[in-house]
């Protein structure tokens, strides 16, 4: 009974850090409409900051207290508004997820940049571990009870602050019409502000709190994560409701250590579920509340994308495999397996563009795909061992094959989800897979068959051989992979163009409408759902082998974050922005760090300074992702919408090709470095769109059609270009005219 | 009050959503303590001059004058705090609150509260009845009794209403105009736009006939209901 006891109290400890996490991410939510997937990362930026006074430089811990959750955290809180959330109005979910996805992993980069993860962190429970309290046979520290009574006083604050004070009021009113607020005499943009800054306020309250209940060790990716589980709780109040919000935190935290202290202990996956039991509370809340229904208007979003023509892909699709085989040319061996790796991301950036551009479902745990692909490739599709094994053909169709099937059956119970909603339930499923499943590294034996889903933390994926094509060779290996991604990223496009690309769209703008048209939504988007999973898998695969092996972490959930925000910066609705996100998520990363690693150790004297750019690009990638806002459609398509202006300019389209062929034949023969190369070429790149604005200075822009005649006299000359353009006869100016002066006489 | 200055004047107003440019030079006048109906088909710009005079949308052009002064660029809560008090077409209340709270989002511009529930219940009893229940849940009439009742306690000095009628029974409509003719016999200035005429044409000082963004004719109410049918059916 005292153990009962013992664990109660601890999960209602649990739970009630949890809840102070979770009502913060529902006053954001209630008030501005963005979910903050970054909640977590202000929690674990502001414990770091805790940490930093409090043990760093020994300030008494009232201080740093008053100091981090009573300016720091209402800071970062206000910040946040002001700089990103503001502009986010009226953008799609994908747009406001990213941003915050982008936040969460700007600031995890930040901490592990200032605070070097590889150094230990012990934070204290407060009043010291020894400080204790019996009631009645059971023990309670005084740091717990601190946990319990902060939860309480902020249930209580917030009841009072949402229905017993005007500003409550207004801030549960803002999110419902924002206008009808400034008609009142109110600003919503500071009611939001305050919501923001409490909301900050209460992530870094349940940040400090939590961590010396989880050991006490400080881990940036860990602590995120640990407020994130705080997702399932919100979502019991279906982000609304805080005292619902406060049940589900409590169930949460008491389901978790229950789990821990009644299972069995030889069942060795008892420490997995624990760690991913919110997730999966998560998954099935879910599932399991009701959802608002279909909005009839469509939404209307910033965002605009113009799909490509099947023939226009095909001929980028060549110009890429070429573009590639030439750069292979200039490249040694190491850089051109890195570079493989790099474009099979692609090839699962590419499910992102079907699923989350063309049919606006978003999946944010692309790779957990990839993932289920990779382990069914290499339990049933390696033959020969040692260096001699390779992948079958049979084996690599398999994966794909299960992988959609995977992907169908995620899709099955979050059909009837939308937006943010499916966002969730797809990274509850990717942390399910990253915890349970790619941990899963000890033996099984049901029905006699003795297996380990994940052996040794790694698996060895080799290289795939088809006939005669041996991707033992890194140049075939890259060369296939750019094949593969032209050829799916063709075929997407023809989906695109086809009905089945329209019936997407169609559900994409208005699944109301596509309903009422007599398109069975769920049939449609089952269907995206499998073939999406089925182009993860695929590269995922083929992202194994390039690396030749590949462990758990590869797939983690930053990892697939990371992977959709850049896909997201590079233009979601585009190709070219799977070709960015991919390249940029796979290797990127690691590209910019390693380059100013070395160049480190090449000038020893500019270390410091080398190391900090390196660090910089690194969360410079992540601000790319805040400014998603300002710019919803993709960076690439800004790019080549400015190489637009070029259209007519023949002859400088072709001088830059002659340089351009001269500076590849200079760096072919080695007479320029591939440094002096690539810098050369992104110049030249970024010049052109420059000249062609030159050029064409001060363009005589005609008056598109549909404001003809608004701003100007209606004259003749006007109607009979409006005739011409819209293809109507053209009509007998002269005669009419006369007949007209006829009937006048 | 001088009779010359106009509490609401809008000289050469022009404005846009984006590129797309809806008014095209509007000239309106709201005298105090007059009912101007603004009239005219859809899309002729009524709901954005609305806009306009609430603060809502800025202008592009022209000039938009509060008592006789230039208050070009002003929010519409600075707006609300000169006395302009604006119901938006459908619904202005917010679903999600109560019936109360309602009212007490309202109090924005320094009311009070009791006042303004004190006067809501008084005109609506029915309101007093369901001040618990959250205006989402309240129907359609309802919901537009509880928008006019910030009108009521706020005590504004010109009075917006756009499109009051829209999707509500005649009965209930012909309710809220007694409401406002009652507001408009204790000295407030009220704008109102409306599709159909011939409810406010009775309550109305002035009549203005907007079409294609510019007010083509403005007048008596009894002039401008000849010049009606024909414009309406474009004839």
């Amino acid at each position: 009974m005292t153990t009962f006891l013992t664990f109660t109290i601890l999960g209602l400890v649990l739970g009630a850090v949890y809840a102070i996490a979770a009502s913060g991410l529902v006053l954001t939510y209630t008030t501005s409409g963005i979910f903050n997937f970054a909640h977590g990362a202000q929690a674990m930026l502001g414990t770091f900051l805790y940490w930093q006074f409090t043990y760093g430089w020994g300030w008494p811990a009232w201080l740093s207290l008053i100091v981090v959750v009573g300016v720091a955290g209402p800071a970062m809180g206000a910040l946040l508004h002001t700089l990103i959330m503001k502009g986010l109005r009226e953008t799609a979910d994908v747009t406001k997820i990213v941003v915050t996805v982008a936040i969460l992993l700007g600031m995890v980069y930040l901490s592990q940049w200032i605070w070097h993860p590889e150094d230990a962190r012990i934070m204290e429970m407060f009043f010291g571990a020894g400080a204790k309290i019996e009631f009645g046979g059971v023990v309670v520290r005084v740091h717990e009870l601190i946990c319990l009574v902060v939860a309480v006083a902020v249930a209580i604050g917030l009841r009072l602050l949402f229905t017993r004070t005007r500003v409550g009021v207004v801030m549960r009113g803002a999110v419902d019409d924002p206008d009808l607020l400034r008609l009142g005499g109110h600003d919503p943009d500071r009611i939001a502000m305050l919501s923001w800054a409490m909301g900050s306020t209460l992530a870094v309250l349940a940040g400090i709190l939590v961590t010396p209940i989880g050991g006490g060790a400080l881990e940036a990716n860990q602590l995120t994560l640990l407020v994130i589980d705080a997702f399932a709780a919100a979502m019991f109040g279906r982000l609304r409701s805080i005292p619902r919000t406060f049940a589900g935190a409590m169930v949460l935290g008491m389901a978790a250590t229950y789990v821990m202290a009644f299972f069995p202990t030889e069942w060795t996956w008892t420490g997995n579920l624990r760690v991913s039991l919110p997730m999966i509370i998560l998954f099935v809340v879910l599932i399991v509340l009701p959802q608002d229904r279909l909005r009839v208007a469509a939404v209307r979003t910033r965002e605009r994308y113009r799909p490509p023509t099947p023939r226009s892909a095909a001929v980028w699709g060549v110009a890429l495999v070429a573009a590639v085989f030439l750069l292979a040319l200039l490249m040694d061996d190491g850089s051109i397996t890195t570079f493989a790796l790099g474009m099979t991301f692609a090839i699962i950036a590419l499910s992102l563009t079907l699923l989350t551009g063309y049919a606006g479902e978003i999946n944010l745990a692309p790779l957990s795909f990839g993932a289920v692909g990779t382990i069914i490739a290499f339990h049933f599709g390696v033959t020969g061992s040692g260096l001699a094994s390779r992948l079958t053909l049979w084996g690599v169709l398999l994966a794909v094959l299960v992988t959609a099937v995977v992907g169908g059956l995620v899709a099955l119970p979050a059909l009837r989800l939308r937006g943010l909603y499916l966002a969730l339930a797809t990274m509850a499923f990717g942390v399910f897979l990253s915890n349970m499943v790619l941990r899963d590294t000890v033996e099984h034996t049901v029905f006699g068959v003795t297996f380990s889903i994940f052996p040794n933390g790694t698996l060895i994926v080799p290289p795939l051989r088809v006939g005669p094509l041996d991707l033992r060779d890194p140049r075939t290996f890259l060369m296939t992979a750019t094949v593969l991604f032209a050829l799916i990223a063709v075929g997407l496009a023809a989906l695109r163009a086809g009905g089945y690309g329209r019936r997407l769209a169609a559900m994409k703008d208005s699944p109301a409408a596509t309903a009422m048209l007599g398109q069975n939504l769920v049939k449609l988007k089952f269907g995206v759902f499998m073939l999406s999973a089925a182009i993860a898998g695929l590269g995922g695969v083929l992202m194994a082998s390039a690396g030749g092996s590949v462990a758990g972490d590869n797939f983690s959930i930053m990892a697939s974050l990371a992977l959709v925000m850049l896909t997201v910066v590079g233009g979601i609705g585009y190709i070219s922005g799977a070709l960015f996100g991919g390249l940029m998520a796979g290797v990127g990363f690691t590209i910019m760090v390693a380059t100013f690693n070395d160049l480190a150790v090449v000038h020893p004297s500019m270390e410091t300074i080398y190391k900090t750019i390196g660090q910089l690009l690194v969360v410079a990638t992540a601000l790319i992702g805040m400014g998603v806002g300002e710019n919803p459609s993709g960076n690439v398509h800004k790019i080549v919408e400015g190489y637009r202006t070029l259209r007519g300019a023949k002859g400088l389209l072709a001088g830059a090709a002659a340089v351009e062929a001269v500076l590849y034949v200079l760096a072919l023969t080695g007479v320029v470095g591939n440094w002096w190369f690539a810098i050369l070429t992104v110049c030249l790149a970024m010049a052109l769109p420059v000249a062609g604005r030159m050029r064409a200075e001060a363009p005589v822009r005609a008056t598109p059609l549909e404001l003809a005649g608004l701003d100007e006299p209606y004259t003749d000359e006007l109607r009979e270009r409006l005739d011409r353009e819209l293809g109507l006869p053209v009509r007998e100016r002269t005669a009419g005219k006369e007949a007209s002066v006829h009937a006048a006489a | 009050m001088n009779e010359q200055v106009p509490l609401l004047e809008l000289a050469g107003a022009r404005a846009a959503y984006g590129p797309i440019q809806v008014l095209h030079g509007v000239d309106l006048k709201v005298h105090p303590g007059s009912v101007v109906a603004l009239l005219g088909p859809n899309g002729g710009g009524k709901s954005t001059t609305m806009k306009v005079c609430a603060g809502l949308l800025p202008l592009t052009g022209g000039e938009l004058r509060l008592a006789g002064r230039r208050v070009n660029g002003m929010t519409a809560q600075d707006a609300a705090r000169l006395g302009v008090c604006s119901i938006p077409e459908g619904r202005g209340v917010f679903p999600n609150l109560t019936v109360r709270e309602n009212l007490w989002a309202a109090t924005g511009t320094g009311a009070r509260l009791a006042d303004l529930e004190e006067a809501a219940y008084s005109r609506f009893p029915i309101l007093g009845e369901r001040r618990h229940q959250l205006a989402g849940s309240l129907s359609g009439g309802q919901q537009q009794m509880l928008a006019l009742s910030r009108a009521l306690g706020t005590d504004p000095a010109i009075l917006l209403l756009d499109e009051l009628s829209m999707g509500l029974a005649p009965m209930i409509v012909t309710q809220m105009y007694d409401t406002v003719a009652q507001l408009v016999a204790e000295g407030l200035s009220v704008l109102v736009a409306e599709q159909f005429a011939r409810v406010v044409l009775p309550i109305a000082d002035t009549a203005a006939l907007m079409l294609h963004g510019r007010v083509v004719a403005s007048g008596r109410p009894g002039d401008i209901e000849d010049q009606l049918s024909s414009s309406y059916l474009g004839g």
